[in-house]
């Protein structure tokens, strides 16, 4: 039936309703060279000597100007051992109004008990406020904005960050401001994006009940500092840091403002703030370190490092000394685990994501997995990897959730579920790092060697073979799409010159490989949904291939490819998530989407995002939808207003409410919607003023539940800036 | 010369323009459809193209025959998108394939009357 509706609708409307395909493009994206890339000859061994256009600043270079963006003193350090015990937090059992932690409680499952909004009355849902956080790109500044935010709540107010740190308390039944911390990052430090997903509340174990700093926020800042405010007044804690601040880029060694950064809330787990940082992929293989750190959420001082190549040394680096260089970086939420002394770091790749011959052993075994650090020694207790030696960027984005699984034998095991962007689900036991007994982890084979010299592909991969995978079946010739025959000629074309052999097909330098899933998910930061009464996971995630190829380092100087610390970088130069110069190794990477780049619409046929829910026990798709519709996006960008269920590309995370309802905006049509979560069916939506590209979130005060989203917008998603809170209530 | 006149000639004039364009298509066909066919994939494109440039040709010379290729080559592209795309849970895969030929095949019917009468006014071989 839907089937039908949805020709009908395409072939009655002149308007051609492409998609939001447009939303993969990267902003300054090369064009893939083609077969006419110079292919190595198989004998060049890279070495220092090579000439090459540019020259790596050594390590232990000083730091450019603005890298301590305030000017902090170093931290010194504490005995983890003699921290004291954490009084219990709110996040344990937030009251039911309460939405405490960036996934709602400690368990991070997106998951509120409220019940007043429903599938039937959701449809009278009305603005109660809308709150202006005021962080948006200033005439002539590039648009980098992807805010990502979700408030937090706690009693009466709302706590969020701007998308450029500034922290605001405001009351939550109608946006008033009621103090505000400038945080004063600069346009510099802003990395790939302007993003800011939340900020911690943190009731003090040593500050008594009444005293400033009692209850704290913190947040970590996209120039890497690590703040500490009083909740009540928004003013620095005197007894943190200094005046309330901590440098985190003490011993990072050399780096220049906006390469090393900070999008996601710290979490705190008995009384260790664990930060991670995200380092700008595809500069170059010897980039700032991955170090994954605990600091003292009393008074800021250093606790531990774990820093992958150097992991028997938990201390800061000596003056003059520094983290090791290029390792694994973790720009994903973390989850923290009290009672298992445990958090649980997402891990990305190694610098240089599509090349990894410089990798060395210790960073393959813990690259693209999930990471169990003991939290009082800074010493891993488990891994669990996703992928083998990844060179395709499926770093791990997603905050993973924990559950109590009860498993089909009847026993009750403490469960982390982790989503990645490959569509692979896995659900692994919290003590062990060891997957669940009815969620069967299966080495298969996978592409091997591959093709680049010196640089050969794992020979299998881990898949979840028993939970249901988010994504279809290998892109076959006939899958390739566009307006008209000749774009779909065109894109067949294109699909027959690349290499593909299905997922994991390896990195390819005389002509381009597709990759699929791509690196946008699959499941990215949004992560899922979980309702622990039910056992319901919700999930959306995307279904765009990129078309990527390795260019040698010739070429990639002639497309001007080079890294952010070189004295020549153009910013907008080649990108995060566009080509990258990845220095210190041989080849360059040109990574743009799957499309016909004439339409900047994708090669592949629709839809191009998805949600759907999971029943955790039966492990049966219980529905599945397209999400997003047709009406912001089309053929060259523009809008073609046609309410198509097309299925768009889609950042941000869905929430379930115990009144029977998904929440989720993250598509690229720039709505909110409510989906019953029985049925699937959107039964209610709003447009929103900019994209809502982030994770929505609910509470209740005197009585009413509110519904907020923050639509920020996203620059690389190509949604419409904004600096806007919206949030909503029922009549009355 | 009286309106019905003026109206014929502009008749005359689109379906030459129709078939131009139907033309471009075939060539644009049989060069990305060879290239295709030689990369391993579909030969459709490079078969149509063939079908399309005659069909093209054909109308441009005033030949209703012209008019009939083009819509035996949309029914043969309708049977060719119902088995290709057989699989599919959904009707995305028709948009590509059917749309914009669809519009095309409407504006051949449009033109076949004109197209008649040019044909009988020149005879056969005389082109």
């Amino acid at each position: 039936m839907r089937k039908l509706h949805l020709l009908a609708a395409t072939l009655l409307c002149g308007t051609l309703p492409a998609t939001g395909l447009h939303a993969q493009v990267a902003s300054h994206s090369e064009n893939i060279p083609g077969t006419g890339n110079p292919t190595s000859d198989g004998t060049d061994k890279y070495d220092t000597a090579t000439p090459q256009k540019f020259r790596a600043p050594a390590p232990g270079a000083p730091q450019a100007p603005g890298v301590n963006a305030a000017n902090l003193p170093p931290i010194g350090e504490i005995d983890p051992a003699t921290l004291p015990a954490m009084v219990p937090q709110l996040s344990a059992n937030p009251a039911a109004g309460d939405w405490v932690a960036y996934g709602r409680d400690d368990s991070q499952n997106r998951y509120s008990p409220l019940t007043q909004i429903t599938p039937e009355n959701v449809g009278k849902l009305e603005r109660a406020f809308i709150y202006h956080t005021g962080s948006k790109p200033a005439p002539g500044q590039t648009n980098k904005w992807a805010a990502e935010t979700t408030p937090i709540k706690v009693g009466r107010k709302l706590f969020m960050c701007s998308a450029t740190n500034d922290i605001m308390a405001l009351d939550a039944t109608n946006g008033q401001q009621l103090w505000r911390f400038d945080a004063g990052v600069k346009y510099a430090s802003i990395p790939y994006t302007a993003a800011c997903k939340g900020v911690v509340y943190y009731t003090s174990s040593t500050v008594p009940e009444g005293q400033h700093c009692h209850t704290r926020i913190v947040e970590s800042t996209l120039d890497m500092r690590l703040i500490s405010v009083d909740s009540e007044d928004g003013k620095p804690c005197e007894g943190f840091g200094f005046n309330g601040q901590v440098n985190l880029m003490q011993g990072m060694g050399e780096s220049v403002p906006g390469f090393v950064s900070m999008t996601s809330p710290p979490p705190i787990v008995n009384g260790v703030v664990v930060i991670n940082q995200e380092v700008l992929d595809g500069q170059r293989r010897w980039a700032p370190s991955g170090v994954i750190r605990g600091y003292d959420a009393e008074t800021g001082k250093f606790a531990w490092a774990w820093d992958v190549n150097n992991p028997d040394d938990h201390h800061q680096p000596a003056d003059g000394k520094f983290y090791s260089r290029g390792t694994p970086n973790s720009w994903a939420t973390m989850t923290g685990d009290n009672e298992l002394g445990l958090v649980y770091v997402p891990t990305g790749n190694s610098a240089a994501d599509y090349y990894s011959a410089l990798r060395t052993d210790k960073e393959n075994a813990v690259s693209s997995s999930i990471v169990a650090i003991d939290v009082k020694t800074g010493s891993p207790r488990w891994v669990f990897q996703t992928v083998h030696k990844d060179v395709w960027d499926y770093d791990i984005g997603s905050q993973p959730t924990k559950l109590d699984y009860k498993g089909s034998n009847g026993e009750t095991v403490p469960a982390l579920l982790v989503p990645t962007k490959r569509g692979q689900t896995f659900v692994l036991d919290r003590r062990t790092g060891q997957p669940v007994a009815d969620y069967p982890v299966e080495e298969k084979p996978a592409p091997s060697p591959g093709v680049v010299p010196g640089d050969p592909r794992a020979p299998t991969q881990p898949w979840s073979t028993a939970f249901p995978r988010l994504g279809f079946p290998d892109l076959k010739e006939s899958d390739m799409w566009g307006m008209s025959p000749i774009d779909q000629l065109f894109c067949r074309i294109k699909y027959r010159r690349a290499a593909y052999v299905g997922e994991f097909t390896p990195p390819h330098i005389d002509r381009p490989w597709i990759e699929y899933p791509g690196y946008n998910g699959g499941s990215d930061w949004g992560s899922m949904a979980y309702d622990p009464t039910t056992g319901v996971v919700i999930a959306n995630w995307n279904n765009t291939p990129m078309y990527d190829q390795l260019v040698t380092r010739k070429q990639a100087d002639k497309l001007g490819l080079m890294p952010i610390d070189d004295p020549n970088f153009k910013p907008g130069g080649g990108g995060a998530e566009g080509a990258g110069a990845m220095a210190d190794t041989p080849y360059g990477i040109v990574v743009t989407p799957f499309w016909d780049q004439f339409t900047n619409m994708m090669c592949n046929k629709p839809p191009y995002g998805m949600i759907e829910a999971i029943d955790i026990h039966t492990k049966k798709v219980l529905w599945q939808h397209p999400i997003g519709t047709a009406r912001a996006n089309g053929p060259w960008g523009l809008p073609t207003f046609l309410p198509i269920q097309i299925g768009t590309p889609n950042n941000g995370g869905p929430i379930i409410t115990a009144g029977g309802l998904v929440f989720v905006a993250a598509a690229t049509d720039n709505q909110i919607r409510a989906i019953d979560i029985k049925t699937g069916k959107v039964v209610w939506s709003d447009v929103l003023p900019g994209g809502g590209q982030a994770t929505p979130m609910t509470y209740e005060v005197d009585g009413k539940q509110y519904l907020a989203i923050m639509a920020g917008g996203h620059h690389f998603m190509m949604t419409p800036v904004s600096d806007q809170l919206v949030v909503y209530k029922l009549p009355g | 010369m009286n309106a019905a006149v003026r109206r014929r000639g502009a008749g005359s004039a689109l379906s030459v323009l129709l078939g131009v364009l139907i033309a471009l298509f075939g060539l644009i066909f049989i060069v990305g459809g060879a290239d295709l066919a030689w990369l391993g994939g579909s030969w459709y494109y490079l078969i149509c193209g063939v079908v399309l440039l005659a069909s093209g040709a054909l109308i441009v010379a005033g030949r209703v025959a012209g008019a009939w290729l083009f819509l035996l080559a949309w029914a043969a592209t309708l049977l060719w998108t119902m088995w290709e795309t057989s699989a599919d849970t959904d009707w995305w895969g028709w948009l590509p394939r059917l749309f914009g030929p669809t519009l095309i095949a409407i504006a051949v019917l449009l033109v076949m009357p004109a197209l008649r009468r040019r044909d009988t006014v020149r005879p056969l071989g005389a082109a």
